[in-house]
C-alpha cells in the first residue's frame, strides 16, 4: 500500500552554525502515524524537532511537508499544515485560556484575526478534547504547568494541522496526565489522520504509543523501526549505556483500552 | 461577560481622565479661565485675553502633550512586545538619549551653518539616533534577553550618549547651546504649532500602522517560537515593530526632547486597568492613558511651582519611576514562587 507521507526527512543533517548534531536521518511519517524520538539527554531530539518545525535550517538534506520543501513555504502556509507543542512554556500576562487556545486559529483567520463562529466552534471543540473546557475563562498565568500544557495542546489542535510536532510533551504532566495526553494524540492520528512526531523520555509510553520509533545517539540514528523491535531490553541497554539486565520492563502501559481489559 | 464589562469600565475611566486633564489644562494657569468660559471659547464664542490664552497657548500645548504622550506610550508598548519584557521603554533603553545625541549634533552644526535647524532635518536626526541605539542594543543583547541585562545595557548606552552630547555642548557656540539646553530638558512648552502639525500626520499614520499589527502582536505574546509556528513571519514582524517604535519615539523626541518613564510605565498601568493583554485593547488603552498621563504631568510641571516651570521629565519620573520599581519587585517575587 502506498503510504501517504505527510512529513518527510531526506538525508537530513541537523545542527547549529553548520556543525552537525545529528546526521543522516531518513524517515517519513504518514497520515495517521505516530513517530516517537527517543535517546539520551543531548542526543539531539530537540534539535531534530527544531529543524522539523522550521526554526533551524538543516545543515544538509531536506524536510518535506506533503512532498514540498518545508523551508520554501511561507510562514502561514507552513502553519496551516503543521502545529507544534514546545517544551518551554510561555508566560504571557493577563490572557485567558480560551484566548491562548484561539491563537491556534491564526493561519485560518483574516487580517485582523477576528474569530468567525466556525473558528469559535473549532476552539471550543479542541478545549473539550484537551480536557480543559472548564478552564476556558481562567487566566493562563494562574493555572498549573500541566493545565497550561493542555491549553497549549488545545491551541495546536484547533490549528487543524496535518502534522503535529511535540517536544517532550509529557514533561509537566503526572502519570494520568501523560496517558491522557498520549491518548488524545492517538485518537487524533487514528480518527483525523494527523501525522504525529514527538520526543519522549518514558520508554514505556513510547512503546505503547509509537507506530515507529527513532533512536538517536552519538550524532546518528542508532535504530529505527517498530517499537517492539527497537525498544527491546537489549536495545535500551545499548541506547542508554545500561549494564545488562538493569532494564526489565513489565507489562508497560496499554493505550486505548478504555479500561475494558483492565487488571485481567 | 464580566471581562467585557471590566474593559468597558476601563475605557470609560480612561476617557474621563482624558477629559478631566484636558479641561484642567485649559482652565488652570496664571490666568484662570472658568469652565463655562473655556466652553464658550472652544465653541468660538469667546473673546479677549481668555480666548487668546486658551486657543493660542493652552489648547495647542495640551493637544501636544496628549498626542505625543500617547505616541511615546505606544512606542514603549511595542518595545515591550519586541523584547518580551515589561521593563522596556524608549527612555530606559537609551533610545531617547540616542535621538537626543543625534539631534544635538545636528543642531550644533545646523545653527552654525544655517542659523536655525529645519524641522525635517531634526526629525530625521532623531529617527537615525533612535534606530542606531536600538540596533546597538540588539547587537549587545543578542540572544540573552534577560531583563536585567537589557536594562543595564540601556542605561550604559544612555550614559554614553549623554556624555557625547555634553562633549558637543561644551564645544558649541553660545546660540547653539541655548537652543539645545531648552530642548534637551524635555518639555511640551517648546512645541510650536507648525512643528506639531507637521509631525502629527506622521505620528498618526504610525499609530494606525501599529493597530494593523494587532494580530501578530497577539500571537507574539506566546513568544517568538510559538508565533512563528502559528504563521507569523517573525523577521518581517520584528523589523516592523522596531521601525514603528523608533518612528514614534523619534517623532516625539524631536519635538519635546527626551521624556522619561512614560513609555515604560504607561503600558503597564493600562494593562492592569484593562485586565487583559489583548492588543486590540492595549493599543487604544495605552494611547488614551499616555495622553491623559502626559497632560496631567505637564499641568503639574507648569502649575506646581508657578511661576517657575518644571521640566516635564521631572514630573513623569516622579510618577513613572515607582511603577518600574514596583514592577521589578513583583517580577522577582514571582520568580521565587515559580
Amino acid at each position: 500500500m502506498e503510504r501517504d507521507i505527510r512529513l518527510g526527512m531526506r538525508n537530513l543533517s541537523v545542527g547549529y552554525g553548520g556543525k552537525t548534531v545529528v546526521g543522516g536521518i531518513d524517515a517519513g511519517v504518514a497520515a495517521g502515524e505516530i513517530l516517537v524520538l527517543v535517546g539520551p539527554n543531548g542526543s539531539g531530539k530537540s534539535t531534530v524537532l527544531k529543524t522539523l518545525c522550521r526554526r533551524l535550517r538543516p545543515v544538509s538534506g531536506t524536510v518535506e511537508l506533503s512532498g514540498e520543501d518545508a523551508f520554501r513555504l511561507s510562514a502561514r502556509q507552513a502553519a496551516s499544515r503543521m502545529a507544534v507543542l514546545l517544551t518551554h512554556q510561555p508566560h504571557p500576562e493577563l490572557v485567558t485560556c480560551f484566548e491562548v487556545a484561539a491563537l491556534g486559529r491564526y493561519p485560518h483567520t483574516g487580517f485582523m484575526g477576528r474569530l468567525t463562529p466556525l473558528d469559535r466552534a473549532a476552539v471550543e471543540e479542541s478545549l473539550r478534547q484537551a480536557g480543559v473546557w472548564a478552564l476556558r475563562g481562567a487566566d493562563f498565568g494562574r493555572i498549573s504547568d500541566g493545565q497550561r500544557q493542555r491549553v497549549l495542546l488545545a491551541r495546536a489542535l484547533c490549528q487543524q494541522p496535518e502534522v503535529l510536532l511535540l517536544d517532550e510533551p509529557t514533561t509537566y504532566l503526572d502519570l494520568g496526565g501523560k496517558i491522557a495526553l498520549l491518548e488524545i494524540l492517538q485518537r487524533l492520528a487514528k480518527e483525523k489522520g494527523v501525522a504525529v512526531v514527538l520526543s519522549l523520555h518514558e520508554i514505556d509510553l513510547a512503546k505503547g504509543i509509537g507506530d515507529q520509533v527513532l533512536c538517536l545517539k552519538d550524532g546518528r540514528v542508532q535504530a529505527m523501526g517498530a517499537p517492539e523491535e527497537v525498544l527491546s531490553a537489549r536495545g535500551m541497554e545499548k541506547l542508554f549505556d545500561l549494564p545488562a539486565g538493569v532494564y526489565a520492563p513489565g507489562a508497560g502501559i496499554r493505550f486505548g483500552t478504555d479500561g475494558k481489559e483492565a487488571a485481567g | 461577560m464580566k471581562k467585557g464589562l471590566r474593559i468597558r469600565a476601563a475605557y470609560l475611566l480612561l476617557a474621563a481622565a482624558f477629559l478631566l486633564f484636558l479641561g484642567l489644562s485649559l482652565c488652570v494657569g496664571s490666568m484662570p479661565v472658568g469652565p463655562r468660559e473655556v466652553t464658550a471659547v472652544l465653541l468660538g464664542r469667546g473673546e479677549g485675553a481668555a480666548a487668546q490664552v486658551v486657543l493660542r497657548l493652552r489648547l495647542p500645548r495640551a493637544l501636544a502633550a496628549a498626542l505625543l504622550g500617547g505616541a511615546l506610550s505606544v512606542s514603549g508598548y511595542l518595545l515591550q512586545t519586541f523584547f518580551a519584557t515589561p521593563i522596556a521603554g524608549p527612555y530606559v533603553l537609551g533610545i531617547s538619549s540616542g535621538a537626543k545625541l543625534a539631534v544635538s549634533i545636528v543642531m550644533v552644526f545646523a545653527v552654525q551653518r544655517l542659523g536655525a535647524l529645519p524641522f525635517p532635518l531634526m526629525m530625521a536626526a532623531a529617527f537615525a539616533g533612535a534606530m542606531a541605539v536600538t540596533l546597538l542594543i540588539l547587537l549587545f543583547a543578542g540572544r540573552a534577553r534577560g531583563m536585567a541585562t537589557l536594562l543595564v545595557i540601556g542605561i550604559m548606552v544612555g550614559n554614553v550618549c549623554a556624555a557625547v552630547t555634553d562633549f558637543f555642548v561644551t564645544f558649541a557656540d553660545e546660540a547653539g547651546v541655548a537652543n539645545l539646553h531648552a530642548w534637551s530638558q524635555g518639555s511640551f512648552a517648546g512645541v510650536s504649532r507648525e512643528n506639531l502639525l507637521r509631525a502629527a500626520p506622521l505620528i498618526l499614520a504610525a499609530l494606525a500602522a501599529v493597530f494593523l499589527l494587532c494580530k501578530p502582536i497577539s500571537a507574539f505574546r506566546l513568544g517568538e517560537a510559538y508565533a512563528q509556528s502559528m504563521g507569523v513571519n517573525v523577521r518581517a514582524f520584528r523589523v516592523l515593530l522596531i521601525a514603528l517604535s523608533s518612528l514614534l519615539s523619534a517623532g516625539v523626541t524631536a519635538l519635546t526632547g527626551p521624556i522619561s518613564f512614560v513609555g515604560v510605565a504607561v503600558p503597564q498601568l493600562s494593562r492592569l486597568l484593562l485586565g487583559t493583554s489583548r492588543p486590540e485593547h492595549m493599543i487604544p488603552g495605552t494611547l488614551l492613558l499616555g495622553a491623559a498621563f502626559c497632560m496631567g504631568c505637564d499641568l503639574a510641571a507648569r502649575t506646581a511651582f508657578a511661576p517657575t516651570e518644571l521640566a516635564v521629565s521631572t514630573v513623569t519620573a516622579f510618577f513613572g519611576a515607582p511603577v518600574v520599581i514596583a514592577l521589578m519587585l513583583r517580577r522577582s517575587a514571582g520568580r521565587e514562587e515559580a
